[in-house]
């Protein structure tokens, strides 16, 4: 055992070497690369050679470039033109998760001149199933920090940008100015209003991904023709998420991959698409030919792929009409009743006499065995790991008709009783319900197991999985 | 016309999860007038679709799905593929055989 501690911490000594020293290439190579022009120098540049008299470098690739990215440039869809414009564009992604990391690899892949990529979290292991970029040894590491590691590997031709941030209302239009297009690749309500706004407040077109358990969604908001060349619908401009969705959704409907679970591929499948539909965004394809009006619905259950037609822009959008009520950006959790960041929900809605830590449960357990363990978690998390003679009563479904089983329970139990859920939020909420319900000789008996089975594991028994 | 109405009804994006997880079904609604033989409208326009599949097929926590006499906000709307909104919503009238999706947003990435 002690070889293989020494030997891993010796290879997370090497590696840390290694991403210094490619960091270190990288500013070396990064001098001698042929620069491209990006949108806003590419005039000067152009007058400046025409008066030089030379060749133009803006219409033409290097031979390095023909080379690696023959087998795209090869596509008529693409072409040289197509590539000189992917080299040129600027993309930002927000999230490098299950999202985030499929979509940016095949951005770095494709010769995106300028990736940034947002995301304030650190890489955890029950990320890795879908977050491709990041590998065991990236845990704790800063998920920007490790996806842009994993795409200088990939490709060291490109400019990439992490922001080990929390992109915010304070600094989201400020970042996203230096891009072209943004990828929505977030996990949550909040930020997803957010980056609407951002999209529309700066005119930037906005590559909306999501995914949870089988299913995932992807449409693109924000798409002016304007901005593209090729699209001769020259004023029409594209619903935004507020055209569609002008109130956010009540809390208590929203989903999480860490509560509900999420299928790996599932974001794989949506994020790369995300990274088609900005290739194709890029080089110039019509709005008719993207993801524009219109919603994929991926369900990964049966196989189906399903194209809707979306409400067309709204003319009275409180944000994207002629004349907004929303003119800069707002405080999104306020807005949405709900946190951005769902780990920091720490629920304290019960009187301390109804609460129980690991320790003086664990103390409790070894004294009798009598007493009532109740697990509010669902069925499969119950599958998976559970204390031993714990009953489940999922929080889900323990409304009215349901509670009173479980009311009967309690009341014959000789002993204490103990709700128990993953993090110590929804026992909370399930030993609420019984309060309000259960008669006042049964109320002193119940609590709830403080931290969940989280702290079960941390303080009491370090074999429970965390997860 | 006494016929049955046939129309398709699918859930998805976990709307599922409030009708037994069962994401798609066909019913047939009866003559308006038999189910409600209070209306005043003689065809079965989508708000009648909500109040019947809250009847029906809503077992637990209508709040989820309905919010006054329409769909909860995050919830879409589709009539053959298409957001109802192109089609009227509440007042749009089904006909034969319809796909009317209810489907919930997603948020995880």
């Amino acid at each position: 055992m002690d070889d293989i501690d020494r030997l891993e911490k010796e290879i997370l000594v090497l590696r840390e070497t290694l991403r210094r020293k490619e960091k270190e290439i990288f500013e070396i190579k990064k001098e001698f690369m042929p620069k491209l022009p990006s949108k806003v120098e590419k005039e000067i540049v152009n007058q400046n050679e025409c008066a030089k008299n030379v060749v133009k470098i803006s219409e033409k690739l290097p031979k390095w470039a023909i080379e690696r990215y023959s087998r795209q440039i090869l596509l008529p869809e693409i072409g040289v033109k197509g590539q000189e414009k992917l080299m040129g564009a600027k993309v930002l992604v927000v999230g490098a998760g299950g999202l985030g990391c499929p979509a940016a690899v095949y951005l770095a892949g494709a010769g995106v001149g300028e990736i940034g990529i947002v995301d304030y979290d650190q890489v955890d292991l029950t990320n890795i199933h879908r977050q491709i970029l990041h590998s065991e040894a990236d845990q704790n590491v800063s998920k920007a920090q490790s996806a842009a590691d994993s795409l200088r590997s990939i490709n060291s031709k490109i400019k990439l940008t992490p922001y080990n941030i929390e992109l915010n209302p304070s600094n989201a239009l400020e970042i996203s100015a230096n891009y072209d297009v943004i990828l929505d690749c977030t996990d949550n309500v909040p930020t997803r209003y957010m980056l609407n706004d951002v999209s529309v407040l700066n005119k930037m077109p906005l590559i909306s991904g999501s995914a949870l358990k089988m299913e995932g969604q992807l449409t693109i908001y924000g798409y002016r023709a304007k901005t593209n060349q090729n699209d001769k619908g020259y004023k029409y401009i594209g619903p935004c998420y507020r055209c569609v969705f002008p109130t956010p959704p009540p809390p208590e409907a929203v989903g999480s991959c860490s509560a509900d679970g999420v299928a790996g591929p599932i974001p794989g499948v949506i994020g790369t698409l995300q990274a088609l539909e900005t290739i194709k965004l890029i080089v110039g394809q019509t709005h008719d030919n993207l993801l524009v009006g219109r919603l994929l619905l991926f369900d990964g259950e049966d196989m189906s792929f399903r194209n809707v037609k979306l409400r067309p822009r709204n003319p009275e959008c409180e944000i994207c009409s002629e004349s907004p009520k929303i003119t800069k950006l707002l405080n999104y959790e306020v807005v949405c009743r709900m946190q951005s960041k769902e780990k920091d929900l720490d629920l304290d809605i019960l009187p301390p006499k109804n609460r129980i830590t690991a320790m003086k449960l664990a103390e409790a357990l070894k004294a009798t065995n009598k007493h009532l363990l109740v697990d509010v978690r669902s069925e499969h998390e119950f599958e998976m790991c559970k204390l031993d003679g714990a009953v489940n009563y999922p929080l889900e479904k323990l409304h009215r008709s349901n509670i009173d089983l479980l009311l009967k329970d309690i009341r014959d139990c000789c002993c204490r009783v103990t709700f128990i859920c993953r993090r110590g939020n929804d026992s909370q909420i399930a030993v609420k319900r019984v309060l309000d319900v259960i008669e006042d000789e049964y109320k002193d008996k119940i609590t709830d197991l403080t931290g969940g089975l989280h702290a079960w594991s941390k303080y009491v028994d370090g074999e429970f999985p965390v997860y | 016309t006494m016929e049955p109405l046939k129309v398709h009804i699918q859930f998805g994006g976990g709307a599922e999860l409030l009708f037994d997880k069962i994401k798609r079904r066909e019913v047939e609604l009866p003559a308006l007038k038999k189910y409600y033989p209070d209306c005043k409208h003689e065809k079965w326009l989508i708000k009648d679709l909500l109040v019947w599949i809250k009847d029906n097929l809503l077992k637990e926590r209508p709040e989820l799905f309905l919010q006054g006499d329409s769909v909860r906000p995050g919830i879409l709307v589709l009539i053959n593929d298409a957001d109802w909104e192109l089609y009227g919503e509440l007042d749009y009238e089904l006909q034969q055989n319809d796909t009317i999706m209810f489907i919930s947003t997603l948020h995880g990435g």
